[in-house]
């Protein structure tokens, strides 16, 4: 259990032009789950290997319950990491993987083989312990890195998107056994995917990263209702937040031929910026009389609903999604669209930060 | 080739058996001209060998050829000299690979890590390997180890070792030093593959786990390089026991025989002393003995191999 | 800010407050050159028995024959002059030709039965395999005298072509099993693709095949090329004057001209500077083979 705190924390690759992580602050509470997001490239990774001691601090510093981890080594950390590809030891058993860590640190046999054993019931690992990692399917080596994580009691998780290898299915159960394993044990966790569905669904709190830099740092429901920029609006959701131009004017802000009406407060919030982003989800608009027109491109029947994709009558790349019941419309249809103004974000177009009132 | 072709299903029985067979020998076509060249050229003179072991012949006196029966194996087995050279020939092949292999691990090591002027260090490091192992042999006796004028003895004069005659006094560690000298890379190259081919997330995940570097080599990399290892001591084995050049070039098997190894022992009986029968009744027995080292040896390697082959 | 005693770190590094990035990148820095150093001297200690004998080839018999080594020294050529006009040229033309000879051969003997053992595994491939590798490790002595009394009664003692062949067959199975573990890392869907592109097997193999097996070949040609030029006992025995190898001219440069170690030098450094340049260029090439494919 402890706290991480990420003061101003970079690192810059050799011969790299720009750092892979630039001037990270991140103040994790103890015991808390946070998931660090962003796109390929974005420096999560980067961030997490960090903390874990497998990359350099170059600049700033990463402390943990206080202590600055610049300069000490992986091994005198006390983080446990689970690996994308697992990192299972391939010449040694299940349990003497999972037994690995103890073995370093001197712990006794008998105490080594019990935290084994416990760990292992928790994961329904107890009839492998016996068994190499090569006879073992994708599944049950993704719980094994996780067992050679609990049986340690570290102070850190450190989780390096364990779930992509697994398939859809196994992915989605998998997701809610770490949630559950998390909040059981109450250990500080720090998960890094690609996937925003993990992050919205599993952390407490969700760093949103792009090129090295942090873009917010809030709960799922914060995020997804408060977006910081114009990139958190579009990363977060899925399908993504529609995100048309427009400018300001006297009445309102006008997005295709239409003049949408925001509430006073963030019209008043908005005079000074010219050139605006508005921001709306699909649930939030909807297929009837409304302002905007729309030509129908595809639509995605899921079953539950279905999402009509198109774009503005008149202007091929302003794109819209439109989430819609089982009776929707038809590839080509020209229809109109209203929009739940209480729910239009707005955004400086210069630079992409939200407008609040 | 119909090798790739899907298999031919049809009514009428007949046909599949005879493609099938066709397509069998299309299959062994390409084996067959290095196959057949290898049988000849050397399997035929090996069952020549174990012909002339049975007669007496002396090439001194032509025309003595005569059927002798195992008499050359007789003499052979009571031969002292055939059993001291067999032992040096073990002392100098083990030694040489044992060696050669420790040294290869710790420079793959080496060359494992970043470091200025890497790609230099692994030319000069090479080297040795390329170097005409008659050459080697000779530069090794003159100017590296000889008594008067050898770079050796220069070096160790401040310690208090002069004129110190190693090939004389140390036949068979002198011809290992050169062996081992000339092996070395080979083993080290082999080696670096399989430190190459380790995956690096399990090294940092053993360092996360607390593991010192010296531990984290103990428990994961050297199991892994295990199969790289056997590879380099089979194949090394093969070349060093052949090993002529070295022997002839530095010693002469001398003094007396105390340096000679199988082959170059051999080549005194039927190049010196010409006697034929004799020599290769010793081969023979050199072959059978090979053969018992070599059939536990090779299972050793198709384990390694396939299993090199199923990690990739 | 941390205190120091909260923090165990690496030897040889501060502790405590926060450090510059200079700082940090230095401790990369050193750990790396420790390690270059150590790489440094066991390469120059390797190199160095080479290092000398060019030097000394250098050398006049007075400059070499000395108690202290002679480093500085004012260089000569009077040493090669001495070698080149001792009839090196047609013991080149030898080697060159029995080298080039015995690698083509080998690679045309090797590369259809590598290719033929790593397409489909069976199990007579490994009873292959382990056959080819067998006829290595039966002792050349065993070999070499009905081979040299069949040589002599055929009249093929000192020919070229009869070390070509003993070339050929002494390389062959080496040749083999390089080429096929370099057959085994063409993907199968490759294979596959060029079948649905309606390839017919000739045209896969040059067109898609060998394309990606190009370096294989390559390593594996040098290794034999390696090991031809340097092979001395087949040349000793069977060759006299004729069909004499470039190791055989070494040797006897000794016994005619006893052990003159300037002279010697000499000699050694040019019959070992070919394949010790083709070694350096194609070092890769080299590695490659030596590791059957798993160094790139």
């Amino acid at each position: 259990m402890a706290e991480v705190t990420y003061e101003g924390a970079t690192c810059i690759y050799q011969g790299a032009a720009k750092p892979a992580v630039d001037g990270l602050h991140l103040a994790i509470k103890d015991g808390e789950f946070v998931v660090m997001v962003g796109p390929s490239g974005c420096g999560k990774t980067t961030a997490l290997r960090m903390l874990a001691g497998l990359e350099e601090i170059d600049d700033g510093s990463i402390r943990i319950d206080g202590n600055d981890m610049v300069g000490v080594s992986s091994r005198d950390r006390d983080i446990a990491m689970v690996f994308q590809n697992y990192a299972l030891y391939p010449n040694k058993t299940v349990g003497e993987n999972m037994g690995f860590a103890l073995k370093m640190h001197g712990v006794e046999k008998a105490e080594r083989a019990r935290r084994v054993r416990d760990a292992a019931k928790m994961l329904d690992l107890e009839d492998f312990l016996d068994r190499k990692p090569r006879n073992l399917s994708g599944g049950q080596r993704q719980r094994v890195a996780m067992g050679r994580a609990i049986v340690r009691e570290p102070k850190v998780f450190c989780m390096d998107e364990p779930l992509s290898n697994l398939d859809a299915q196994l992915r989605v159960q998998t997701r809610t056994q770490i949630a559950e394993l998390q909040r059981r044990l109450e250990i500080t966790t720090v998960y890094v995917t690609h996937d925003q569905v993990e992050a919205m669904t599993m952390g407490d709190r969700v760093a949103v990263m792009r090129s090295g830099q942090l873009q917010q740092f809030a709960s799922p429901t914060e995020l997804y209702d408060h977006p910081a920029n114009v990139f958190v609006a579009g990363f977060i959701g899925s399908p993504a937040m529609n995100r048309l131009d427009g400018t300001l004017s006297p009445d309102g802000v006008k997005v295709g031929g239409a003049t949408l009406r925001p509430a006073e407060a963030l019209l008043r919030a908005a005079q000074g910026h010219g050139q605006l982003v508005a921001g709306i989800r699909p649930e939030h608009l909807a297929i009837g009389e409304g302002e905007l027109q729309m030509q129908v491109d595809l639509v995605e029947d899921l079953g539950s609903d279905s999402y009509v994709y198109g774009h503005l009558t008149g202007d091929a790349k302003a794109n819209i999604i439109v989430r819609s019941g089982r009776d929707h419309p038809r590839r080509g249809d020209d229809i109109k669209i209203a929009i739940d103004t209480s729910h239009l974000h707005l955004f400086d177009a210069g630079t992409g930060l939200r407008i609040d009132e | 080739m119909t090798a790739l072709a899907p298999a031919v299903t049809s009514a009428r029985p007949a046909r599949p058996r005879l493609d099938a067979r066709r397509q069998g020998w299309v299959r062994r076509a390409p084996l067959l001209p290095a196959l057949v060249f290898t049988i000849i050229v050397t399997q035929l003179p090996f069952l020549v060998t174990l012909y002339y072991s049975l007669e007496s012949w002396s090439l001194v006196r032509p025309g003595s050829q005569h059927f002798a029966g195992l008499t050359n194996y007789l003499d052979v087995f009571k031969d002292s000299q055939f059993r001291q050279t067999a032992v040096n020939t073990v002392i100098m092949t083990g030694g040489t690979v044992i060696i050669a292999m420790v040294i290869g691990v710790a420079l793959a090591l080496v060359l494992d890590r970043k470091f200025l002027g890497r790609g230099i260090v692994r030319t000069l490091l090479i080297t040795p390997f390329l170097i005409m192992p008659v050459a080697a042999a000779l530069l090794w006796k003159t100017t590296m180890l000889d008594s008067t004028f050898g770079v050796v003895n220069f070096v160790l004069r401040p310690f208090g070792i002069g004129h110190f005659d190693w090939i004389s006094r140390f036949p068979i560690e002198s011809v290992m030093i050169e062996m081992i000298w000339q092996w070395t890379p080979f083993m080290m190259l082999l080696v670096l593959a399989g430190l190459q081919s380790q995956p690096k997330d399990i090294l940092e995940a053993a360092s996360c786990d607390g593991a010192k570097p010296v531990a984290i080599f103990r428990e994961l990399t050297l199991p892994h390089l295990r199969r790289y290892i056997e590879l380099g001591v089979v194949l090394g084995a093969i070349y060093v026991v052949n090993d002529f050049d070295a022997v002839y070039m530095m010693t002469q098997g001398g003094p007396g025989i105390s340096s000679a190894n199988l082959p170059y022992y051999i080549y005194q009986r039927a190049f010196l002393g010409f006697q034929v029968g004799q020599a290769a009744a010793m081969g023979v027995v050199v072959v059978v003995a090979t053969i018992i080292v070599a059939t536990f040896a090779l299972r050793l390697i198709f384990k390694t191999f396939s299993g090199t082959e199923q990690a990739a | 800010m941390a205190s120091a005693e909260q923090i165990r770190t690496e030897p040889g590094l501060l502790t405590g407050a926060a450090v510059e990035p200079a700082h940090r990148r230095k401790r990369r820095r050193t750990n790396s050159t420790s390690w270059g150093i150590v790489g440094w001297v066991a390469g120059i200690l390797f190199f160095f028995p080479v290092l000398w004998m060019v030097l000394t080839s250098f050398k006049t018999e007075a400059q070499a024959y000395t108690n202290t080594p002679n480093v500085v020294f004012s260089p000569t050529l009077s040493q090669y002059k001495t070698v080149f006009s001792s009839g090196l040229w047609p013991y080149v033309a030898n080697s060159a030709f029995a080298t080039i000879v015995s690698t083509l051969l080998v690679l045309l003997l090797a590369t259809p039965c590598a290719f033929a053992l790593s397409l489909r595994p069976v199990k007579k491939t490994r009873d292959v395999l382990f056959f080819f590798i067998s006829t290595k490790m039966l002792p050349v002595v065993a070999a070499i005298i009905p081979i040299y009394i069949a040589a002599r009664d055929l009249h093929l003692l000192d020919n070229i072509f009869t070390l070509v062949i003993l070339y050929t067959a002494m390389n062959l199975p080496i040749a083999i099993w390089m080429m096929r573990s370099f057959f085994l890392e063409v993907p199968g869907e490759l294979l596959e693709a060029a079948q649905m592109d309606g390839a017919p097997l000739r045209r896969t193999m040059t067109e898609v095949i060998l394309p990606v097996v190009a370096p294989g070949i390559a390593a594996t040609a040098l290794i034999c090329c390696i090991f031809s030029w340097n092979e001395f006992f087949f040349a000793v025995n069977i060759t006299a004057t004729e069909a004499a190898t470039v190791p055989v001219f070494l040797v006897g440069f000794i016994s005619s001209e006893g052990l003159y170690f300037a002279q010697l030098a000499a000699a050694a450094t040019v019959a070992t500077l070919p394949v010790v340049l083709a070694g350096w260029v194609a070092q890769r090439q080299l590695v490659r083979g030596l590791s059957f494919g798993a160094i790139k």
